[in-house]
């Protein structure tokens, strides 16, 4: 990972003047919501003026705008937060800016993170670099294309059902989940508490677990870390001798895109070439993974979207009958997204009186059994799983904007592993008729070293730009 | 299950959100399509339920509850449209000509 992308050398000035370049190149992809060449010139000044070089010096990264920072507008892609200045930096900004990193790029994403597509940001869709009539994935779309389109080195994205693998996977890059409590959430505005976690892009598995490394550990900020060390840059491996990954047939169904299915099927031959003893295992309540997000999601969304309100947070409308409540409903009226109102609705309606028990208890309970299944096939001997990222490649803009079901599966590989807390990565695994194809790695909680140095190891022998037939 | 007209209007004054007059069709048919598909848990036998999920590690374990202020970049005055004698100004709960 060099300070500007693809150019090794040079001081911080040098990187953010490269960067500054690249980013205006590449405007048409609405990438980014805030950047200026100014800010990069100060954070390069302030970069060379450490006293140390840091693990991340000089290497340019962007921010997902729902990480807050204090230097530039935090907007969660939404008008009701348009101009929100945050009087603190999220945990993760302060780690890598004590690394050295470049900051001052905040990147254009769904919603309050809620959207498989980057359609749902209030100031225009991402588009997908490698074709600009597609979608680059979601929600963290804008940190995806970014990576792809040789931008920054690394991102940071969130994940609450997938938010980082899914655009990996679809704009061709890699993408790193970690486990649940590995990364501090502190400055990471919250979507679904049981789910968030701050995750990584990155062009390849050592970039991101560079960035990883850096902004893991527990956190006195937030009481969801867990009193563990810092991860350390995995090391990786020369092959997968001694590994055994599981291929749950669940993730494998018949109608699976034709592209995916052969670039999953090179990706375990090469797996198995490498050493690694492949096994069939099952999943079997990861069928009902979308129905429990679906559930889950929106109602923690609903409890901590309250704040919202003009009083609390957010742009101030007032109501025709002029009184505290019309205040609040025409705020948030106004101030959400289509997706997010339906978000916040579906999310009232099963917390509220009479269908708690049906509908997010249940849920819940669902979600116990999706993350035992994953506890015991890691006990029963499987070191990692191995799976398709996505169904598809990226699909067309505006193709599932209508039908808001066919666009929550798009996710449907990637959010059993949110439901049960669980790091995991998407690499490149070839591309079908151009476009990228992601193969994913999922490990038992804590495990990112082990999952990392085996991603590195795949990665490295995954023509990963070519064509699958 | 069907979720009729005047029950999204209901989750909507739950919610704390205006919903137009315009939109409520198009919001009534997804909603049902949203719930008609979650509602597809009631497959999961009821003897095969677990406890509901308690997230993170069985090692996270809660912070001691102290008191600490985390510092900031901007003062109260510019957190907010107003900010008088140690207090935020917000709008009068009633009728806000009065406080106008």
């Amino acid at each position: 990972m060099s300070r500007a992308a693809g150019q090794p050398g040079g001081g911080a000035a040098l990187a953010a003047a490269e960067t500054g370049k690249r980013l205006a190149a590449a405007q048409s992809l609405n990438a980014t919501l805030d950047w200026s060449q100014e800010l990069l010139d100060a954070e390069a000044a302030r970069v060379d003026a450490m006293a140390e070089r840091g693990p991340l010096d000089g290497i340019p990264i962007a921010l997902k705008d729902n990480i807050v920072t204090v230097e530039q507008p935090t907007t969660c892609a939404s008008r009701i937060l348009e101009g929100y200045q945050s009087p603190f930096n999220a945990t993760a900004v302060e780690r890598l800016r004590g690394a050295g990193a470049l900051l001052g790029i905040k990147s254009n994403m769904d919603e309050f993170a809620m959207g498989s597509s980057t359609e749902h940001s209030a100031f225009g869709r991402v588009k997908h670099p490698l074709d600009p009539t597609r979608v680059p994935g979601g929600s963290s779309g804008g940190s995806a294309a970014l990576v792809a389109a040789g931008v920054v080195a690394a991102s940071l994205g969130s994940e609450t059902g997938g938010s980082v693998r899914q655009p990996a996977s679809f704009c061709g890059v890699v993408g790193v989940k970690p486990s649940y409590g590995r990364v501090s959430r502190y400055g990471l505005v919250a979507f679904g508490s049981s789910l968030d976690c701050i995750s990584v892009f990155g062009r390849t598995v050592e970039d991101a677990g560079r960035v990883l490394s850096v902004i893991s550990g527990p956190d006195p900020l937030d009481a969801t870390t867990v009193n563990r060390p810092p991860m350390p840059v995995p090391q990786p491996r020369q092959d997968l001798r001694g590994l055994t990954l599981g291929l749950p047939r669940e993730y494998f169904p018949a109608d699976l895109h034709q592209g995916v299915a052969a670039a999953l099927t090179r990706t375990i031959e090469l797996a198995r070439e490498l050493g690694a003893e492949i096994r069939e295992v099952s999943l079997p309540h990861s069928a009902y993974a979308v129905p429990t997000y679906y559930i889950i999601a929106p109602a923690e969304a609903a409890a901590n979207l309250a704040r919202y309100d003009g009083v609390r947070y957010g742009a101030r409308r007032v109501g025709a009958e002029r009184d505290i409540r019309s205040l609040y409903r025409a705020t948030r009226g106004e101030g959400f997204g289509a997706e997010v109102q339906r978000r916040i609705l579906v999310g009232t309606y099963v917390l509220s009186a009479g269908y708690y028990d049906a509908y997010y208890r249940k849920a819940q309970r669902v979600r116990s059994l999706i993350a035992d299944d994953f506890r015991r096939t890691f006990a029963s001997g499987v070191d990692l799983l191995l799976t398709p990222t996505t169904p598809t490649p990226a699909f067309k803009a505006g193709e599932k904007t209508n039908d808001p079901v066919a666009m929550y599966l798009a996710d449907i590989f990637v959010c059993p592993i949110n439901l049960a807390g669980l790091p995991a990565v998407s690499i490149p695994a070839g591309r079908s008729e151009g476009l990228p194809i992601g193969a994913q790695l999922i490990a038992p909680s804590f495990d990112e070293e082990r999952l990392l140095a085996a991603a590195a190891a795949l990665e490295r022998a995954i023509p990963a730009e070519a064509e699958v037939r | 299950m069907t979720i009729r007209r005047d029950e999204v209007l209901h989750v909507a004054k739950l919610a704390e959100l205006a919903v137009p007059e315009s939109e409520l069709e198009r919001l009534v048919e997804q909603l049902n399509r949203i719930v008609d598909y979650v509602a597809q848990l009631d497959q999961v036998p009821a003897d095969h339920m677990a406890d509901p999920f308690l997230p993170g590690p069985s090692e996270l374990t809660p912070r001691e509850d102290v008191e600490g202020a985390v510092p900031l970049a901007r003062s109260p005055v510019q957190l907010a449209p107003e900010f008088k004698d140690g207090f935020f100004l917000v709008p009068r709960h009633g009728a806000m000509e009065d406080a106008s």
